[in-house]
């Protein structure tokens, strides 16, 4: 009966039970006597006043708490991608420069009066990843749209390469806890300079091959489901079109009126068709006919780099091998660009 | 859509990342594992710790695995996803085979917020014909056409009225008579 009673008292706030402790002296007439809890609502009525008076919590860095283990996180960061990092190598990818920085002045604030630490910085693989990556986004477009301008390619390209994108990727691949860095929460251009020093360490570990087929996976499949033209704009396209037909040997474009609905209301459509020597080249519609015109050259545009909505999707499983990395197979430019100089090209 | 899921979300499927297009990618990243050495609530969990685990961390390495004892709480399951999400299971007197299930669909999550999928396919381009149109396949002789245009100007469709009707029937009834009479008058 004792022993049951020591029990009870340790258990006390588990049980929710409020033991009579006078009774102790006398075992045998211990009493358990419930009560409500009356000072329970207002206490917590109080923490959470407090709590809302000081305001949101600040974020706090997955790393402090106390379920985390960075040589773990490291290893599974390489198995998730089906990659073969080395160690080192991947650790080194993970420390940027102003972490490097920001330890060494916490030290000498210690008192430490020549900081030493065994970290180096992923200044090079950055480097180094940044190449690799943009050489291949280039081939590997250029191959895919051998009809497209070489300024087209450069500007998807360039969508692909900046910080929004490769932050976006970086971010879904699980960089953002292991990234060693002064700024937090991390900003975009780590996150994104992040990703470029893990193709530069994956080139060093297993090779330039793999790293392209890293670019490959992870990069250039952000263009599924996206409309290649969107990140091309051309300025005048009915000049452009005019000086291709020229270069050609074809009549002037010429824009008709072959259809219009609504004239003078506030829903007016038209539709404009080019041709050329009578043969028709490309279809538009607009609320004014001089927009409609440019829609027209524009979806001639299209029709002769074959980059209209049923196109040919981007071959995303391309061997990386198959491709040559000389720049001298740079696309046609839009200003010399003519159907003779692409004939050659499969597409 | 029933009631219940009025205050749901709702949108397409999606994966993260184009996930699949390229490779897949495991989006569980860490699973923390919180349990009782002792509480009978936790008996499941540290079942599932002591037998199953290891194989489940040796067969899913990029998923890292923390364990996390504490005393007189209910064990749970808390996960985090690439895309920053967490999802969280309480597992109070879970069994072994429940706490296995759990893990599982926690691994094979998104980690995409639940919402209730207003069609079970989604793509970014509807129609590779492009958009239909009024002028879509209309008759080029419209095109020289004078308005207003007395044929063009009536209605696609009448249907027939009960004099035509009857004028049909009346029709008719006077042929089966004529070719009836002339058979008379052939025999």
């Amino acid at each position: 009966m004792c022993k049951v009673c020591v029990v009870c008292i340790e258990t006390m706030a588990a049980r929710q039970t409020i033991l009579n402790i006078q009774n102790l002296v006398n075992p045998s007439l211990l009493t358990v006597k419930r009560n409500y809890k009356r000072w329970l609502a207002p206490t917590l009525k109080e923490l959470k006043r407090r709590k809302m008076k000081m305001g949101p919590e600040p974020p706090t860095r997955r790393s402090a708490f106390l379920e985390w283990n960075y040589h773990a996180e490291l290893f599974a960061f390489g198995k998730r991608l089906g990659e073969e990092f080395r160690k080192d190598l991947l650790q080194r990818a993970f420390t940027h420069r102003s972490y490097i920085v920001q330890e060494e002045m916490r030290q000498k604030e210690v008192g430490i009066e020549d900081p030493k630490l065994s970290l180096e910085d992923n200044q090079e693989f950055i480097r180094r990843g940044e190449t690799l990556m943009s050489e291949y986004l280039k081939c590997h477009l250029r191959v895919a749209l051998p009809r497209f301008p070489e300024e087209g390619i450069c500007a998807v390209h360039g969508y692909l390469m900046t910080d929004k994108t490769l932050a976006h990727v970086s971010r879904h691949l699980g960089t953002k806890d292991i990234i060693l860095s002064s700024d937090f929460p991390v900003e975009e251009v780590t996150l994104a300079t992040t990703l470029k020093a893990l193709v530069g360490a994956l080139a060093e570990s297993s090779g330039a091959v793999r790293a392209r087929e890293f670019v490959r996976d992870f990069i250039l499949t952000q263009l599924a489901g996206r409309d290649i033209n969107e990140f091309w704009e051309i300025k005048d396209p009915m000049r452009t079109l005019a000086d291709i037909l020229k270069r050609d040997g074809r009549g002037e474009p010429e824009p008709r009126l072959i259809n219009e609905s609504g004239r003078n209301t506030i829903l007016a459509t038209y539709q404009v068709a080019v041709y050329s020597d009578k043969q028709f080249i490309g279809l538009g519609y607009g609320e004014s006919i001089s927009i409609a015109v440019e829609m027209a050259a524009h979806d001639a545009l299209k029709r002769l780099f074959h980059t209209t909505e049923n196109m040919k999707p981007i071959p995303f499983t391309v061997d990386v091998r198959s491709m040559s990395y000389d720049e001298s197979k740079w696309n046609t430019s839009v200003n010399d660009w003519s159907s003779a100089k692409v004939e050659n090209v499969d597409c | 859509m029933s009631n219940s899921h009025l205050f749901l979300p709702s949108g397409f499927p999606r994966a993260p990342l184009q996930n699949g297009i390229g490779r897949f990618v495991c989006q569980l990243q860490r699973i923390t594992i919180k349990f009782c050495k002792s509480n009978g609530s936790s008996r499941g969990v540290r079942e599932f710790i002591e037998k199953d685990l290891l194989d489940f961390a040796h067969n899913y390495p990029g998923i890292v695995v923390y364990v996390k004892p504490r005393r007189h709480h209910s064990p749970c399951l808390s996960a985090e996803y690439l895309n920053g999400e967490r999802q969280y299971v309480n597992c109070h007197n879970h069994s072994r085979d429940e706490v296995i299930k759990w893990v599982n669909l926690l691994r094979t999550e998104s980690g995409n917020q639940i919402i209730r999928l207003r069609k079970m396919w989604h793509t970014d381009c509807p129609s590779i014909q492009g958009p239909w149109s009024p002028f879509v396949n209309r008759d080029p002789h419209l095109n020289v056409v004078e308005f207003p245009n007395e044929s063009l100007s009536r209605p696609v469709y009448l249907p027939k009225t009960a004099t035509e009707q009857l004028k049909e029937i009346f029709e008719k009834q006077r042929q089966t008579n004529v070719s009836s009479l002339d058979e008379k008058q052939a025999e």
